[in-house]
């Protein structure tokens, strides 16, 4: 049976094929490009799924676990974005961040082990946090394009930069939503009620509005598109709170009931 | 004032207003007591408010302001300010109602606070006119826009106002026994229009685990990361922290026997009894060898460690629970029974009470013949429901249009 251990080979060849598809990108050769990353996607999905198999459960429990799956999602990301907006540079940078989330992987292992608590049991679990995992990696791109355009272009001028930002940030949003609306629904059979103000909770809704003030701004104020970036940006750091800032903000300690990865 | 050019600028003054307005309130009445709004008082308040709204909207052309807080000059100050005090609301640490009011300052009972209310309520009633505006000049196109403002309009007001008329109260069955009051976070009881009986109660848990902890200080071992062998069927050894562990003899339902200078375990399938494992463990270096029985106790009987060195010692904690269940007749004040098996992420509903197992004798573990139950009743759910639907609708309408809605923006510009 596969286990951890196994996730070194399975994560250089992704790797390998990932840099391999970044780099066919940057010399213009686009079929090889998206053949490689799609190649190296696959086989990290293999390990995945095998892993889930292996562990009984869906592996979207630990912090280790949702990581794996959000170094999944961004090169898929990256992918569709490199698809439909043919941004050279994007798969490399998608390649990047998941090397980062990899290593964090890496050097970092957690324990993992079959038990999955009774509230977890639930076929709401695996959608909610898939959900939320893709919403996650569309949300990264987006605010690596904003960094991008404040910081390394220092100006955002052209239309097409701005609207790839604010497709990604639909897509992000329109999956967030999906990810806390379905996160209720379950609240509602697991707890008892479906919003409850738990730190969690508190901290989606301050990243959902917060994105929801870029999508306003944007659309109502088009010309300011500085002070949209850094909105950008801002969320994506509410965003990191919601994910994983709780777990050491004292504001949070002890009175969350989304804390999971206790052993 | 009324020079028909309110901006951004009139729109930050009016959350900074409303906030200064919600710490004059707050000054002045105190928290917000929630429980105040019950049946009927909060229908008539939605009735005048959705009455208002469309009030409102019909003087749109006399009044600047109501044009004015239908445009983004308005809607994005609002949604600042919702995100800026929910912020706060993430930053100080909430205390839970049931704690009583008396004992915590307001900042910990956010939702009870007149700014954040203030700010959420200015939001809704942006919300609220847009959807009347878009609801009035209805068009095929403006479905996603309907969708996303409604819906977050009708499950922000069931949700705000049906939260009095919402009931949460626990019960304490024990088998074999019929149960029909129960009481709510202040202790009150209450006697229910429908009885619970208890047949069984049954916890399945997941295979033991052996681990290291330091005999100083009782940490796990490695501090920090943990690690465990489980014993699945099939295990017959392992490594831990370098020492081999090979697993005997194991019994799943034991009792420990008193030697004459040991304690060892023996067959016991009855109430109390607990796991037990014989196990021999030698270190990396071969030098140590340590064997005996390990078990995590039950309430009859203790925990039993085997200390290996002078640095550790093995241990079995308590097993995990994989799934408990309670199987009961539910007897209605109309006659109705109903035989249900009421387990986590699955309660029974029955005549708008849902019922959740919620715990059990924790002391007792599987012996446990208590069953705890919270019972629900929230009578504005659907409605809740309805708004938590259509903005699912309306996620989905803006993932597949995200694209169109630029090249139409980009081509307008």
């Amino acid at each position: 049976m596969i286990s951890w251990d196994y996730f070194i080979y399975f994560a250089a060849l992704s790797v390998l094929l990932w840099i391999a598809g970044a780099w066919k990108a940057f010399k213009g050769a686009r079929k090889s490009a998206c053949a490689f990353t799609a190649t190296g996607l696959l086989v990290f999905g293999t390990f995945i799924g095998l892993l889930w198999l292996s562990l009984e459960r869906p592996p979207l429990r630990t912090m280790g676990e949702t990581r794996l799956w959000y170094s999944f999602f961004l090169p898929l990301a990256g992918l569709i974005t490199y698809i439909r907006w043919k941004y050279k540079w994007i798969l490399s940078f998608s390649t990047i961040l998941s090397i980062v989330f990899i290593c964090v992987n890496l050097l970092k292992p957690e324990i993992h082990n079959k038990a999955l608590m009774p509230a977890l049991q639930s076929p709401w679990f695996a959608p909610h946090v898939i959900i939320y995992m893709f919403a996650y990696a569309m949300l990264g791109a987006a605010a690596i394009m904003s960094i991008y355009l404040l910081w390394i272009k220092k100006n955002p001028s052209e239309d097409k930069e701005m609207s790839l930002c604010d497709n990604l940030v639909y897509v992000g949003l329109a999956f967030m939503t999906l990810g806390m609306l379905t996160g209720a629904v379950w609240a509602k059979e697991a707890w008892g009620h479906y919003w409850s103000w738990d730190p969690k909770e508190t901290w989606a809704a301050v990243t959902w509005f917060s994105y929801l003030t870029y999508v306003h701004l944007r659309i109502g104020m088009s010309n300011k598109r500085k002070a949209a970036l850094y909105i950008l940006l801002l969320s994506f750091v509410f965003l990191q709170m919601c994910w994983w800032g709780i777990n050491y903000l004292p504001a949070a300690q002890g009175s969350s009931v989304h804390t999971y990865n206790m052993n | 004032m009324w020079n028909n050019s309110w901006s951004i600028k009139e729109g930050i003054m009016a959350c900074g207003g409303l906030i200064a307005i919600g710490l004059v309130l707050y000054l002045c009445t105190g928290p917000v007591e929630w429980s105040s709004f019950a049946w009927p008082l909060d229908l008539y308040i939605l009735g005048f408010y959705v009455a208002a709204l469309i009030i409102l909207f019909l003087l749109r052309k006399k009044l600047y302001f109501v044009r004015w807080a239908m445009s983004y000059n308005a809607a994005v100050p609002a949604l600042v300010a919702v995100a800026f005090m929910t912020f706060l609301m993430g930053m100080i640490k909430q205390v839970p109602v049931s704690v009583s009011a008396g004992d915590v300052s307001i900042f910990h009972r956010m939702i009870s606070f007149w700014p954040f209310i203030l700010v959420y309520l200015w939001m809704a009633t942006i919300v609220g006119l847009v959807s009347i505006k878009h609801l009035v000049s209805f068009r095929l196109s403006g479905i996603p826009f309907l969708l996303n403002h409604l819906g977050l309009f009708i499950a922000l007001l069931a949700a705000t106002l049906g939260s009095a008329d919402m009931k949460r109260l626990t019960m304490n069955t024990r088998i074999g026994q019929t149960e029909w009051r129960a009481t709510d976070y202040d202790g009150n009881l209450y006697e229910l229009p429908l009885a619970i009986e208890l047949l069984n109660f049954s916890i399945d848990e997941y295979p033991p685990k052996l681990m290291l902890i330091d005999n100083a200080t009782g940490n796990a071992l490695p501090s920090g990361s943990p690690e465990h062998l489980m014993l699945e069927d099939g295990v017959k050894s392992g490594k831990l922290c370098g020492w081999n562990i090979e697993v005997l003899d194991k019994i799943e339902l034991a009792a420990s026997v008193n030697g004459q200078d040991t304690i060892k375990y023996v067959e016991w399938p009855s109430t109390g009894a607990t796991y037990a494992a014989n196990v021999r463990a030698v270190s990396a270096d071969g030098k140590n060898v340590a064997s005996g029985w390990v078990s995590p106790g039950s309430f009859l009987f203790p925990y039993q460690a085997l200390r290996l060195d002078s640095i550790c010692s093995l241990v079995m904690p308590d097993r995990e629970p994989r799934r408990y269940s309670s199987d009961v007749i539910i007897y209605t004040e109309s006659g109705k029974k109903c035989n249900e098996t009421i387990e986590v992420n699955n309660p029974a509903e029955i005549e708008g009470w849902k019922i959740y197992q919620l715990s059990y004798d924790e002391t007792k573990g599987r012996w446990s013949d208590i069953s705890v139950f919270e019972l629900v009743k929230d009578p504005w759910l659907p409605a809740v429901y309805v708004g938590i639907i259509m903005m699912m609708l309306g996620a989905v309408c803006m993932f597949v249009t995200a694209q169109k809605n630029n090249t139409q923006k980009n081509s307008e510009s």
